[in-house]
């Protein structure tokens, strides 16, 4: 545990894994779409439900799809930020099975044509965990410089990614493949140590079998 | 490589080599996130300032998202300058100051989480206070929040530091053993004295359940903050004065840990017992 998740973060309250989890759960989703959000659906499950108006939970994602850290003092004006921008946002409840107590599905449409599905959910203090992404399981906290690679579900994808990260002198922190099903979409979320250049980025997202290449430097 | 998963390790290692308890936890940080000295520091350099921008922009006319909390440090703090104060000037102000911290949290203003949001009042109602009164330097007080981050991270990673897991015990009892700790390093204590006070301050909290109304970081939340700051000054008093702890200081994290798991679900964070459950409690939002 980083000794600044014991004397810290700086954040606005009231709750660290009700409204400082959920900046981050936002913030990571925004992220992950990878261009200004046009439209937004979010879903909140069990405590996230039950708790999260007193705690400004539903304000608190949206601030961090509008890019806000956990410690910008305009989170209690996302909503109306959110409106003034013209991004439309719809609530509801996720309707989960054994899902963690504080579970959020965010649904995002961007500016372009870009769209992504992201399940996260609040682990307390402020550490959060991203559960799946379009509906593939995944498992990362989004706390150190994180690359999420769909691609085909074909042979030699994965050597790809870890030599150019090699040649980037890039340490890999852990890596974690998912597929949807033999032969389909697979995807592969590696964290690093280091950040990853932007031009290694872009290379990658030209190989032939990559279909998208996400990648955020990491929460703090 | 410098490690530490006890608070008898730390202790070792600033014996062993004859340096501060801050001066490992520091060095701990560097060696665990590549942090240079300099980095470390002034990031923690940085939380201290947040905590002290935290506590001068205190809003006694806010109120809560339930519209129930809000003022009550306005409150004490009229109480206090009012020339009747019961408690003398240094116990009121850290009192003072414990409540507006937790009232700023509940009302969506910027905190530093220590080690959470709803236990933010009672790390820098002590720090804030000893260096106003005692004329502490800045850097005394960074060196100060090096020891409670210290004794933090060994009770988060051998308990728990989080309501939902652990109950209040891991959130205001731990701010208040960090704070214990901290203070009697700030009175010259050496390491043992100041693992000493932590412990007997973590004792006086165990078994203190998270039984928060609606839910919500308010109530008890807001006004336990001052009792757990209050609780640090006794410990570091008693930990001054030579008294130790008869159960050693990790003995007594281990037993935070215990109870916790042994404390029904009821009663860690879920609204579902103790306060939450009262008949007063149904009518809070009303």
């Amino acid at each position: 545990m980083d000794l600044f998740d014991v004397v810290g973060p700086i954040m606005v309250g009231p709750s660290s894994s009700h409204t400082a989890g959920a900046v981050r759960m936002g913030y990571v989703a925004g992220c992950l779409l990878g261009e200004p959000v046009r439209k937004a659906e979010i879903l909140l499950y069990g405590s996230f439900y039950a708790t999260g108006e007193g705690h400004g939970t539903r304000k608190a994602i949206v601030a961090g799809l509008l890019g806000m850290k956990p410690d910008d003092y305009q989170i209690a004006e996302s909503l109306t930020l959110a409106d003034q921008r013209g991004i439309e946002i719809t609530f509801g409840v996720a309707r989960l099975e054994e899902a963690h107590p504080n579970t959020a599905i965010i649904r995002l449409w961007g500016v372009g044509d870009k769209s992504i599905e992201v399940q996260a959910s609040s682990l307390g203090g402020s550490r959060i965990n991203v559960d799946k992404i379009d509906g593939i399981d995944t498992n990362f906290t989004g706390e150190c410089p994180t690359l999420i690679v769909h691609n085909l579900d074909q042979p030699g994808h994965v050597s790809e990614v870890t030599s150019m990260l090699a040649h980037e002198s890039v340490n890999i922190a852990t890596m974690q493949l998912y597929r949807s099903a033999r032969g389909q979409k697979a995807v592969m979320v590696v964290e690093c140590d280091q950040e990853i250049p932007q031009e290694a980025l872009t290379w990658l997202n030209q190989v032939e079998g990559i279909l998208k290449v996400t990648y955020f430097a990491g929460i703090s | 490589m410098t490690v530490y998963h006890s608070l008898q390790e730390l202790q070792d290692l600033a014996e062993d080599r004859g340096v501060a308890v801050w001066e490992i936890v520091q060095q701990a940080d560097m060696d665990a996130s590549e942090r240079t000295a300099q980095q470390s520091y002034d990031k923690m350099l940085e939380m201290y300032r947040a905590m002290k921008e935290a506590d001068a922009k205190y809003d006694g006319s806010l109120l809560s998202a339930s519209k129930k909390a809000g003022g009550d440090g306005e409150k004490l703090h009229q109480y206090n300058v009012s020339g009747r104060n019961l408690c003398g000037d240094f116990v009121g102000k850290v009192m003072e100051k414990a409540i507006k911290m937790g009232e700023s949290n509940a009302c969506m203003r910027r905190i530093v989480a220590a080690p959470t949001a709803g236990s933010c009042g009672v790390l820098p109602a002590v720090l804030l206070s000893y260096e106003e009164d005692h004329d502490a330097g800045e850097e005394q007080m960074v060196q100060a929040l090096y020891v409670a981050a210290g004794i933090g991270k060994v009770i988060a990673e051998n308990a728990s530091i989080a309501g939902a897991a652990g109950g209040c015990q891991a959130e205001i009892g731990s701010a208040s053993a960090m704070a214990a700790g901290a203070l009697a390093f700030l009175q010259g204590a050496d390491a043992q004295a100041v693992m000493h006070a932590a412990a007997l301050s973590l004792k006086n909290m165990l078994g203190l359940v998270c039984d928060p109304v609606a839910g919500l970081v308010e109530v008890p939340c807001i006004k336990r903050n001052s009792y757990g700051a209050v609780n640090a000054l006794v410990s570091a008093q008693l930990a001054l004065a030579g008294i130790q702890s008869a159960i050693a200081p990790d003995d007594v994290i281990d037993s935070m840990r215990r109870i916790g798991n042994q404390l029904p679900c009821e009663l860690k964070e879920t609204g579902k017992g103790g306060l939450a459950t009262s008949e007063s409690a149904e009518h809070y939002l009303k």
